[in-house]
């Protein structure tokens, strides 16, 4: 009974849902503005998108995370050291350092330090260098992709329903997705790797996956009442979310990668926010357009 | 039974069929494949002189040469192979047993050479153009040929002291069998990335030049398994990629950097070096070659050496230099030929690599033009002067490249030691098998059908298969990336799937009899999804020194595979089941 009611209150009101993804984006945006106000960066740029050292260390568990930090801190002060813990089945599996070092005797450094401090062989270590210059072109090199890719997936969407309209609202759902999940990562304090940024460029696929087959079985379709397509895309969209979100949450449990971990925090969030902007923005925005259109038909 | 041979009659599914069979002979499995595969061989080496060779780059993981046994002790694993070779005593043999061949390596003693403060008469045996003197006989004139001659020569020589040392590597790298084609990137399988970018923008040809050289100088140090490729970004920046299999950072950071320090040397005294002493090198036929004096000869039954020799220009400061250097030294005589007592010593990176006579009239003169030389060996003429030519071009390739147009600056390196990424790749396939259960699970909840959920699953893991047997088949390296890409392609073929299927059964409770026109809706939105994929990925394949490209193409070679091939069999397979 009361999962009629809510059914209900969905079929009807509609245009009242949809202020929650409306308030939803305003502060997604407005939190993004304000990270750039106060870092003057839109993001949390790691190693790769900023230039220094990363230094992935498995196998060393029996050491504490903070006494490691301050262990290297005390030898670069100064500089930007943040030490994460490597986790894997809900595991320790050992730590990965980010620091903000470049000069080749810096590294040097850092690598005889932690050799030193806990019998580590060099070969053992994964140690990615990223020179600052570069760092920074890469990240402009990956804020053009995204762009570009969402200008091209833009166009086919317009080409493909060639209603402006409906088009419109599949490319803002799919907008909304990308400011919202990168708001929350913001807030979450993840830096960003170029893996992070791949993980942007899937999610345009995934969100617009769910939004193409709602405006498909609404628009394209003849048969039954709009509810009915609504509701019928509905259970097979959920159904696509789902799978991909028992996927991702299974890859988050056992990757032992970060940049595999990143890339799946990363569309787990996206997953979340798609439901919200599929199903209440798209929809409001579709049911609007189809009642104005089908207003206009009778007044003819 | 009717539905299934139903199913092997559709054309849809034969298509799947014939792909997934093409697949698995590329990716080419076989788990208990045993031994060390050979990595590199290294020039010289003993391993190289029994007949070993390193394998082509571009050859698959599965045509490798394996070692399988050593002296008849059998060879499971890299620990195997280090402990067998490490008890191996100098001047022996060694029995090595691979899949294809057994050979027979003679192991070198490492010797120390101690020069004394002696000198002793030694005999050579030299090969010298004499003029020759014969008799016409129909004419009885006198005419004069030149001719080459083998003349036994005394030399004083300084007298050494040798002693051995211990045994020298037998020169083979190596590394666990492969047990299939598919090739593991750099992050999957342990090794170094090092990205390096010219000072200031250079043409194409430039750096096809620089690219060339930077291959030869690796091949220098005997490495094989090295990818060395341009890259480039949206923004027009040019890069150069150097990927080496199995090197640690500071292995490769100085491998790349290093490379190519040419010296000439006198005794302990640099005459020149690489790069500003050099002016030019001649690489044009009249002046570089097979040496026309000295030519090829026969040392033993089945060995054979060449010379070969090309001029260069040095640049005045270098022609004072050896004037500085040579003015001092003595005239020794050896048969009609007059040489000054030390050599003209030519060191690549601080190894010899060539020993040169001065000539006597070079004593004390500042001379320019200088004619450098140095000989290879072949088991055949033809080889020896393949080998010699090759030796030629390594040689000129580097003194040519210490005056590079640009220098080269590393701007990125990535290191993965080999354990972390054996761990990546193990960790890649518990995911993605975790992943498929995870799946599976929800789809069995939601259908509760085992006729829809098999297939649904199956379908994704069949657009896997031909993806690896595609990238197996053009050697594409499977990266962290790729396996990014790889979740993308499991996650909209499931999605699909339930596209596919959701229609499927809709039109069942509608009544739509026409199987094909709710196919057509399904693919409709597939296509759809398909398309935005396929251009979210484009940019990709162009930006930030193409290290993403592996994702882009992974991804789309993998959803274009699922939607043209697996996924149209799903549908027909679920048509099949489905229908009463």
């Amino acid at each position: 009974m009361k999962l009629e009611g809510l059914k209900n209150f969905y079929d009807k009101q509609y245009k009242k849902l949809l202020i929650i993804p409306l308030l939803l984006l305003f502060l997604s945006i407005a939190s993004i503005f304000f990270q750039y106000f106060t870092t003057g960066d839109f993001i949390n740029r790691g190693v790769t998108l900023k230039g220094g050292i990363t230094v992935t260390i498995p196998s060393l568990t029996d050491v504490d995370s903070s006494e490691l930090e301050s262990l290297i801190r005390s030898n670069f002060p100064g500089k930007d050291i943040s030490v994460r813990i490597l986790k894997a089945e809900g595991e320790n599996r050992g730590f990965i350092v980010d620091a903000e070092l470049e000069s080749s005797e810096d590294i040097k450094l850092l690598k005889e330090l932690l050799a030193e401090n806990y019998s580590l062989d060099e070969d053992d270590l994964g140690i990615e260098i990223m020179g600052g210059t570069l760092g920074a072109s890469f990240f402009k090199e990956t804020f053009w992709a995204i762009m570009i890719a969402f200008l091209l997936m833009s166009i086919v969407v317009f080409i493909y329903f060639k209603l402006p309209i409906p088009s419109l609202a599949v490319v803002l759902s799919a907008f909304s997705d990308i400011i919202s999940t990168l708001a929350v990562v913001n807030l979450l304090g993840i830096k960003l790797s170029t893996a992070g940024i791949a993980a942007f460029l899937m999610l345009i696929g995934y969100s617009v996956d769910t939004d193409m087959l709602l405006t498909t079985r609404v628009l394209v379709r003849k048969e039954g009442t709009i509810q009915e397509k609504i509701f019928g895309s509905l259970k097979t969209g959920m159904m696509m979310t789902l799978t991909t979100i028992a996927a991702v949450l299974t890859a988050l449990i056992f990757a032992r990668s970060d940049v595999i971990s990143q890339i799946m925090i990363i569309i787990l969030i996206g997953m979340i926010f798609d439901i919200i902007y599929t199903w209440i923005q798209n929809v409001a925005l579709l049911r609007m357009y189809v009642e104005r259109k089908e207003k206009k038909h009778e007044q003819s | 039974m009717n539905k299934a041979k139903q199913m092997i009659k559709n054309a849809r599914i034969i298509i799947l069929l014939v792909f997934l069979v093409f697949a698995v002979v590329a990716i080419h499995p076989n788990p208990y494949a045993k031994g060390v595969a050979i990595r590199a061989v290294q020039p010289n080496s003993s391993a190289q002189i029994a007949g070993i060779e390193s394998p082509q780059p571009s050859a698959t993981p599965m045509s490798r040469e394996r070692i399988l046994s050593i002296n008849n002790m059998p060879v499971e694993n890299v620990a195997d192979y280090f402990k067998y070779t490490f008890e191996l005593k100098p001047n022996t043999s060694v029995y090595i047993t691979t899949n294809k061949d057994t050979y027979i390596l003679k192991t070198k003693p490492i010797i120390q050479v101690e020069y004394l403060d002696e000198y002793e008469d030694k005999e050579f045996i030299e090969n010298v153009l004499v003029n020759k003197t014969y008799i016409n006989e129909t004419t009885q004139e006198e005419y004069t040929v030149e001719e080459e001659e083998n003349r036994t020569v005394t030399k004083k020589e300084r007298k050494t002291n040798t002693t051995i040392v211990g045994t020298e590597d037998l020169g083979m790298t190596i590394y666990e069998a492969p047990k299939n084609n598919i090739r593991r990137g750099l992050d999957l399988q342990g090794g170094s990335r090092v990205l390096l970018k010219p000072e200031k923008k250079i043409s194409d040809q430039d750096a096809d030049v620089i690219l060339e050289n930077m291959k030869e100088r690796l091949n220098v140090y005997g490495i094989t398994d090295v990818i060395v490729r341009r890259a480039g970004d949206l923004s027009g920046n040019q890069f150069f990629v150097v990927e080496i299999a199995g090197a640690a950072e500071s292995e490769a950071t100085e491998l790349v950097s290093r490379q190519g320090k040419f010296e000439a040397k006198i005794g302990n005294n640099t005459v020149f070096s690489g790069g500003e002493d050099i002016k030019y090198v001649c690489m044009s036929s009249e002046c570089a070659g097979i040496d026309p004096m000295r030519g090829c000869w026969q040392i033993d039954r089945n060995q054979w050496a060449c010379n070969f020799r090309f001029s260069i220009t040095l640049s005045p400061q270098a022609a004072e230099r050896q004037a500085e250097l040579t003015k001092d030294l003595d005239v020794i005589t050896e048969g009609s030929q007059e040489y000054l007592t030390e050599k003209l010593i030519l060191f690549l990176d601080d190894s010899n690599v060539d020993e040169l006579n001065i000539g006597a009239d070079l004593k004390g003169r500042a001379v320019t033009d200088i004619s450098i030389s140095g000989s290879g060996t072949g088991a055949t003429q033809q080889d020896a002067m393949v080998n010699t030519l090759e030796s030629m071009k390594r040689l000129q390739t580097i003194l040519v490249t210490g005056s590079l147009p640009v220098k080269l600056e590393i701007v990125k390196t990535d290191t993965i030691s080999p354990i972390l990424g054996e761990e990546f790749t193990k960790n890649a396939v518990i995911i993605g098998l975790a992943a498929v259960l995870a799946v599976a699970l929800v789809v069995g909840i939601r259908y509760r059908k085992i006729k829809i959920v098999i297939p649904m699953i199956l379908t994704p893991i069949c657009e896997v298969t031909i993806l690896l047997g595609i990238a197996s088949l053009i050697g594409w390296n499977l990266d962290l990336a790729a396996i990014a890409g790889i979740i993308i392609v499991l996650g909209t073929g499931v999605d699909h799937c339930i596209i596919i299927t959701d229609e499927t059964l809709r039109g069942e409770t509608e009544h739509i009899f026409d199987w094909k026109k709710r196919f057509k809706k399904a693919f409709f939105i597939i296509m759809g999804a398909y398309l935005t994929t396929f251009v979210a990925m484009l940019p990709l394949m162009f930006a930030g020194a193409g290290l993403l490209k592996g994702f882009a193409i992974t991804t789309i070679l993998g959803v274009s595979a699922g939607v043209f091939i697996a996924r149209p069999a799903f549908a027909a397979a679920i048509e099949i089941l489905l229908k009463e």
